[in-house]
């Protein structure tokens, strides 16, 4: 049956009809806020403050230009590690991968690598020459490279009539003239290849500087005890050469492609590595001040110290240190170098890197040659930009290869072309 | 001062004085002693030469009388053999510091003078009683002298060369030898006289004119120069500016390196090399002395293909009348190390064998290398042309032979460039001949710009004085 439904016989009293329209026909009012926002005191004595004051030097740094905001980040001088990129410390590769977030990757880029596969395709036919072929140039070039290479060897070992070297300064006096003889002859040949090479700047023994923070410890005792502390590090390094362009390196890897890469992740505190910390001046450098065109970094080129020797560490039962040793000095010294590079670019922990910067560099003793590249993708290091940052940096990394053999009565026995190939490319690398 | 040959104890001294000035009221009487005392036999006497018309005599004034006496003192013992030790320079130096041994004196007084040793008298046949068999000192026997004792291995630690003349390469006629850090007082004359040449100034007409043609010139020259004088001065460092030897080397390095970016358009550039630290040697005759060169120089930039000469055949036979320029009475000796103990005829360019970059191109000096050696710019040129000279000599040696040969068959040409970081100096060498014994003959030419200013000035802040900015 029909129930009988009530009808509102009455408006509700609470709704008159000219207020209502108001409320339903118009949009949301946007009211002008009428005070400052409410945030945390800065000069007061609690946390929240120094949040704030940290938050507003923060922003300081972003809005300055690029010479204030290295002052800016630099002006503070506190106890930090000194990072060595040559140290004996054991598994000292390890470390430093933490220390910087890099992971290790064995071999070097594709770009080096596919030139390798291809004339091991390429030896199966007959036609192609005893020679590896280097893409850019043609044989005659790279046996006059051959030629130039065997000449500087000869110089320095056999050619010159040079006294019995001081006791260790044997690298200094035998190998250091015939690096820089050959950076200078290979750069030279390949300037037709590679115009970027012409308007390089060549460094002698420069310095390369950098300082970061990463990670945090609690202060074990003083009146600071308890409170967290950052971690600071700094890399001083004085390679034996290198070569700086005005034009950035191109990526061996996009970005994204560092986020499955594994760093190694070490629990210990750095102090026992061992490694030391001192106060002086916090200094960021790529080998030359600001105003420098050439400020991007293209190859460096180290010797190893006196007292690394192959032989003696093989009677102390230490030959698998001796590439962790090669490892540890590329890692820390294109660290700094890529890093010193962009932070001259105005990127730092709060503001990181749009784009990854690449350096290479070559390590020798005079008879073993190792290479390595790095892509710097990250430099937000510290601990509370390094919490979401899924970005990590990488390296590339050979073993040690012989260049030669020996030297018997003028000439050269040995000679490994593969290295050779190599240094042409890493010289040959061009946006 | 000439002390007089002769192994007796008494050797008479003269000592010539010349006096440049003198009035009437140094006249009077001086008194002088010597120091150690009677050391020289009394006859000693001093000639004052040199005043013009003044009939006064008189002894000099006294301190300087002491110091020429015990000089004189010194000399006479060095002629005696007492002394053993000589500096450098063939002076003679006092024997080893005197020991202050009494403690419970007083320690701040003036060290007592040291005692002669009692005078040892041999009386020939008479044996001396010793308490050498007594083991311990017996007043009244004399005291034993003991053989010295060898050591009859061979020790590298503790080793004494044996004196200048019993040494193997000891030779009686002395050799006058130029190093990397000699200082030769006429500088450039000095260095003209030594190797023989005839100065030009001014760069030779064709090297002017090939740095003038813009084919041979880098892109953006004007720019990258003055990035390169940047670099050097002003960005090399973390430091405010670097120091003056750190930034004369990043200069030359930088030029170099500028200049080499031209390879691809002059492959003459790519067989070269460079080599530092390289000792170069040697040897040649003029008139009755024998010179030497040595030392490791600088930068040296080795080439595969000689350079050309730069004057023809006529000029150098023209240079046949030219006269040089000597500076008497300075010897031109002068500042060369005289050394007794030498090998004779080394001549080695500093490669051995068949080198396959043979000849030398160009040297590079810098001032600030040695920092023991500070050249004044004279002297520095000197040096210059010392071892360019001595690069083309050694050069010439191996390929002509040892023999003096009057006129090369092809001149040996060699460049040099020095600098201090701002100023540089050019030079230009053509060895013509290698017989350097006579004043006469075919004379080597040089060819010198000097003192060419690469910038004015280079400032890293601008100079204020008296509250204006200069």
């Amino acid at each position: 049956m029909a129930a009988r439904t009530r009808l509102p016989l009455l408006f509700p009293k609470n709704l008159p009809p000219f207020r209502h329209q108001k409320l339903v026909h118009t949009e949301a009012v946007v009211k002008e806020p009428q005070y400052p926002p409410i945030v945390p005191s800065l000069t007061a004595k609690s946390k929240s403050a120094r949040r704030r004051q940290f938050e507003e030097r923060v922003k300081t740094i972003c809005a300055s230009p690029v010479e204030e905001k290295l002052s800016l980040i630099t002006r503070i001088q506190r106890q930090k590690f000194v990072v060595y990129p040559q140290t004996f410390a054991r598994n000292a590769d390890r470390w430093y991968q933490h220390f910087t977030k890099t992971a290790y990757i064995p071999g070097l880029p594709e770009k080096f690598n596919l030139n390798a596969e291809k004339t091991t395709g390429e030896e199966g036919s007959p036609s192609a020459p005893a020679q590896v072929a280097v893409p850019g140039i043609d044989d005659d070039a790279f046996a006059d490279i051959r030629c130039m290479v065997t000449r500087v060897i000869l110089q320095e070992q056999w050619y010159m009539k040079k006294r019995k070297p001081f006791l260790y300064r044997e690298q200094e006096m035998m190998v250091g003239p015939l690096l820089r003889n050959l950076v200078t002859g290979l750069t030279f040949s390949l300037a037709k290849y590679n115009p970027l090479l012409l308007r390089s700047s060549l460094d002698i023994d420069p310095q390369v500087n950098f300082y970061w923070w990463r990670g945090q410890r609690i202060i074990p005792k003083g009146h600071r005890k308890g409170r967290q502390e950052p971690t600071r590090f700094q890399i001083d390094d004085r390679p034996h050469s290198q070569i700086r362009i005005s034009q950035q390196l191109p990526q061996f890897t996009p970005l994204e492609a560092s986020y499955t890469a594994e760093v190694p992740e070490i629990t210990y505190a750095p102090n026992l590595m061992p490694l030391f910390r001192r106060q002086y001046d916090n200094k960021i450098f790529t080998g030359s001040k600001l105003p420098d065109p050439a400020c991007y970094g293209h190859t460096q080129f180290h010797l190893v110290p006196d007292r690394y020797q192959r032989d003696r560490m093989a009677r102390q039962q230490q030959s698998d240190q001796v590439e962790v040793f090669l490892r540890a000095n590329g890692l820390a010294s294109l660290f700094a170098w890529t890093g010193a590079q962009a932070m001259y670019q105005g990127f730092w922990s709060h503001e990181d890197v749009t784009r990854p910067f690449v350096s290479q560099a070559v390590i020798t003793d005079g008879h073993f040659f190792s290479f390595f590249c790095y892509q710097l993708n990250t430099v937000a290091l510290s601990v509370d930009t390094d919490a979401n940052n899924p970005r990590k940096n990488l390296l590339w990394g050979t073993e040690s290869m012989r260049l030669y053999e020996r030297v018997e009565k003028g000439e050269v026995v040995g000679l490994n072309d593969g290295v050779i190939k190599l240094l042409v490319q890493f010289l040959l690398n061009q946006p | 001062m000439s002390p007089s040959c002769g192994g007796t104890v008494d050797i008479s001294v003269s000592l010539v004085l010349i006096i440049s000035f003198a009035t009437k009221s140094d006249t009077g009487n001086y008194s002088c002693m010597t120091q150690p005392p009677d050391t020289i036999s009394p006859t000693v006497s001093i000639q004052i030469a040199g005043l013009q018309g003044q009939v006064w005599y008189w002894m000099l004034l006294g301190k300087s009388a002491i110091l020429l006496f015990s000089l004189a003192s010194l000399a006479v013992k060095y002629k005696r053999g007492e002394l053993r030790r000589l500096s450098a320079h063939g002076a003679v130096s006092r024997l080893q510091a005197r020991r202050h041994f009494g403690v419970s004196r007083c320690l701040t007084a003036k060290a007592p003078p040291a005692r002669k040793p009692r005078e040892r008298v041999e009386i020939p046949g008479l044996e001396r009683i010793t308490y050498a068999e007594r083991m311990h000192y017996v007043p009244g026997l004399a005291k034993p002298v003991f053989p010295d004792w060898e050591r009859d291995y061979k020790d590298p630690r503790h080793y004494r060369s044996p004196p200048v003349h019993e040494m193997p390469l000891y030779k009686e006629k002395p050799c006058y030898v130029f190093n990397q850090r000699t200082s030769v007082l006429e500088g450039v004359r000095q260095a003209l006289w030594l190797t023989k040449t005839k100065l030009i100034s001014g760069l030779p007409p064709h090297l002017v004119s090939v740095a003038e043609n813009p084919a041979n010139q880098i892109p953006d020259q004007d720019e990258r120069v003055q990035n390169a004088i940047k670099h050097a001065r002003f960005w090399d460092t973390t430091e405010e500016r670097p120091r003056k030897e750190k930034y004369s080397k990043t200069l030359l390095i930088n030029l170099i390196h500028l200049c080499a970016t031209l390879q691809s358009s002059h492959p003459a550039i790519g067989r070269r090399i460079l080599a530092e630290k390289y000792s170069l040697a040697a040897t040649w005759k003029r008139g009755e002395d024998l010179f030497q060169i040595r030392g490791q120089n600088g930068l040296l930039h080795n080439s595969m293909d000689p350079l050309p000469a730069v004057s023809g055949s006529q000029e150098v036979a023209d240079t046949a009348d030219h006269v040089l320029e000597t500076f008497y009475p300075v010897s031109p000796t002068i500042d060369l190390q005289k050394v007794h103990v030498y090998k004779e005829e080394v001549n080695s360019t500093g490669f051995r064998g068949d080198y396959p970059y043979p000849h030398s191109h160009t040297l590079y000096f810098l001032e600030g290398a040695d920092a023991r050696c500070k050249l004044r710019p004279e002297q520095f040129r000197a040096n210059m042309l010392m071892f360019t000279f001595g690069n083309a000599l050694a050069h010439a040696h191996k390929l002509y032979g040892t023999q003096p040969q009057r006129v090369l068959d092809s001149p040996v040409t060699v460049q040099a460039v020095g600098t201090n970081g701002r100023i540089f100096q050019f030079l230009v060498f053509q060895l013509n001949t290698t017989d350097l014994s006579g004043d006469d003959g075919i004379k080597n030419q040089v060819w010198l710009d000097e003192d060419v200013e690469l910038y004015d000035f280079a400032k890293v802040r601008p100079l204020i004085k008296k509250k204006q900015v200069r």
